[in-house]
């Protein structure tokens, strides 16, 4: 594998956009990563887009990224679909990394887009079920924010967690998200408001989840010795991007207990990303997670091993993953903040980790360790349920060069 | 819903069951029914079986909205079922209340309408009825 670089990176803000298609989120965020790579289209040499929901949600199920990339006018390359729930941004990244460090490709383009709002929170929620076994889970009622809810309930019993815990972390993410121009949600919010907005399934209220939304995010990658021919931007290399289907595990094994007399990574992704760059947990200066639910924040710094397992609150509490904080997590404003279009939320994660890493990030700029700007980004990233776990869990790290 | 997924009963002494599998070598059961075993990655060891009639509640969550065809507020659950594994489900029969239900509370499948479809018609599958609390 030759080391790849991202030189552009490129959105269309997320949020409710009646009057705009797939082809018009998709060619904006696909054009302002164009001029952030400071390439000309056709340099472009081959393409992987990202989307979830578009066949059932608007009925475009066939020949998505060919019909978006035709109205962006990519022309005459190879472009490849993916899913993969809500990491479909992230799969189509993923890929085109893959395709530049073959050697078989110089410049790819990956584009995350989805179009959600479609006026009808019904359907919408029905699609989303279909981010599971639709013949035993998806079909019979289950939903995400449940599944969530009930992890959270278990932990709160487990590790003494508190609904102000919970609300904190909304707290956080919207605070941060007031801080980007591209955040569907750019307002604060308090843990009173927090905890006194709807209910949506116990203890998880409407402010903690991630809204329904439209929205883009593009990402142009090449060879890191390639990237100074295009830009004089600071190439930001792809060091690991991890990817597992858990799937099967038998529930006669005994429960997973977590490992609490050491600092565990818990995550299969997280452990093979850190032992791909040889880096581990403390090393990382930020993260974007995967906040479908802001409380299941707190499980997943266990999971990329920023603490110990249950003591996630703590982090939250002393404000570690604030932007002020040692290892600051979400400073884009995370899926409750940011927005959630499903496909489009892996490559708005890989954005913002860019953003950060070039030191483009405006008012959410966080210094890193070194007080000169952060070198090393994290981002985590799953999609769908399917047997005892994620149907893609993916953990990614990036370097500033 | 698919047929070969659950068992209607058809008559009074007739009892209603989820249509699962069990491996006849190291004894998993899957639901829905399997043909490979994902314990011995095998395809010749999995024979159809008769299983969760009794429950009880692992966890739950009293939805506060529905997706299309259902009704909020409505309890989503896992369950796990007497044979050992753990399923999703919805519960029936009980207040739709936070603490109406609790975790370890038994519970038996009820084969019976829960949704409806986009067409208006009634979609029959399973539920769980919550009994006495433990």
């Amino acid at each position: 594998m030759r080391e790849v670089a991202i030189i552009g990176v490129g959105m269309h803000k997320f949020g409710k956009f009646p009057n705009e298609s797939l082809k018009d989120l998709g060619r904006v965020a696909v054009w302002n990563a164009i001029h952030d790579a400071n390439i000309e289209a056709h340099d472009i040499q081959t393409a992987y887009v990202g989307n979830a929901g578009a066949g059932l949600l608007t009925g475009q199920e066939c020949v998505r990224g060919q019909v978006i990339l035709n109205d962006a006018c990519i022309f005459s390359v190879p472009v490849t679909n993916v899913e993969g729930a809500c990491a479909s941004g992230l799969i189509a990244l993923r890929e085109a990394w893959i395709a530049v460090g073959s050697g078989m490709y110089d410049v790819a383009l990956a584009l995350g887009v989805e179009k959600m709002y479609i006026d009808d929170t019904a359907k919408v929620l029905q699609v989303l079920g279909a981010g599971t076994d639709m013949e035993s889970v998806g079909s019979i009622g289950y939903q995400f924010s449940g599944g969530y809810a009930q992890g959270i309930q278990q932990n709160m019993r487990r590790y003494g967690w508190t609904r102000e815990d919970l609300a904190l972390v909304a707290v956080k993410n919207k605070y941060n998200g007031a801080r980007n121009p591209y955040a569907q949600f750019q307002k604060e919010t308090t843990v009173e408001e927090v905890l006194n907005s709807r209910v949506v399934a116990y203890p998880v209220t409407i402010f903690m989840t991630a809204p329904i939304g439209d929205g883009a995010a593009a990402a142009i990658i090449c060879p890191k010795e390639m990237a100074s021919k295009f830009t004089s931007k600071p190439p930001i290399i792809i060091k690991a991007m991890a990817m597992h289907s858990p799937g099967f595990r038998d529930y006669r094994l005994p429960p997973r207990e977590p490992d609490t007399t050491k600092r565990e990574v818990s995550s299969l992704s997280a452990r093979e990303a850190y032992e791909t760059v040889g880096i581990g947990p403390d090393d990382v200066e930020l993260a974007e997670v995967h906040d479908a639910m802001t409380p299941a924040e707190l499980s997943t710094y266990a999971s990329l091993g920023f603490c110990k397992p249950g003591e996630g609150n703590i982090l939250v509490r002393e404000g570690r993953t604030s932007l002020t904080g040692d290892i600051p997590v979400n400073t884009s404003g995370g899926l409750s903040a940011r927005g959630h279009p499903i496909g489009a939320t892996g490559l708005a994660q890989a954005a913002e980790i860019v953003w950060q890493l070039r030191g483009e990030a405006g008012p959410r700029q966080i210094p890193g360790k070194s007080g000169k700007g952060p070198r090393i980004g994290l981002i985590e990233n799953n999609g769908g349920t399917v047997g005892s776990g994620a149907a893609v869990s993916t953990v990614s790290i990036f370097m500033r060069d | 819903m698919k047929e070969g997924l659950f068992h209607i009963p058809d008559s009074s002494t007739d009892e209603a069951y989820l249509i699962g599998s069990k491996c006849r070598v190291c004894g998993y059961v899957a639901f829905p029914k399997k043909v490979i075993c994902p314990a011995c990655v095998r395809d010749d060891t999995m024979e159809e079986a008769p299983i969760g009639k009794k429950a009880n509640i692992a966890s739950f969550a009293l939805m506060g909205q529905a997706p299309k065809g259902f009704t909020a507020p409505y309890f989503q659950a896992m369950v796990r079922l007497e044979e050992g594994i753990t399923i999703a489900t919805t519960l029936t029969d009980c207040e739709l209340k936070e603490d109406a239900v609790e975790m370890g509370q038994p519970v038996e499948l009820v084969i019976t309408k829960i949704k409806v479809d986009d067409q208006g018609n009634d979609i029959i599958a399973w539920k769980y009825r919550p009994l006495t609390k433990k």
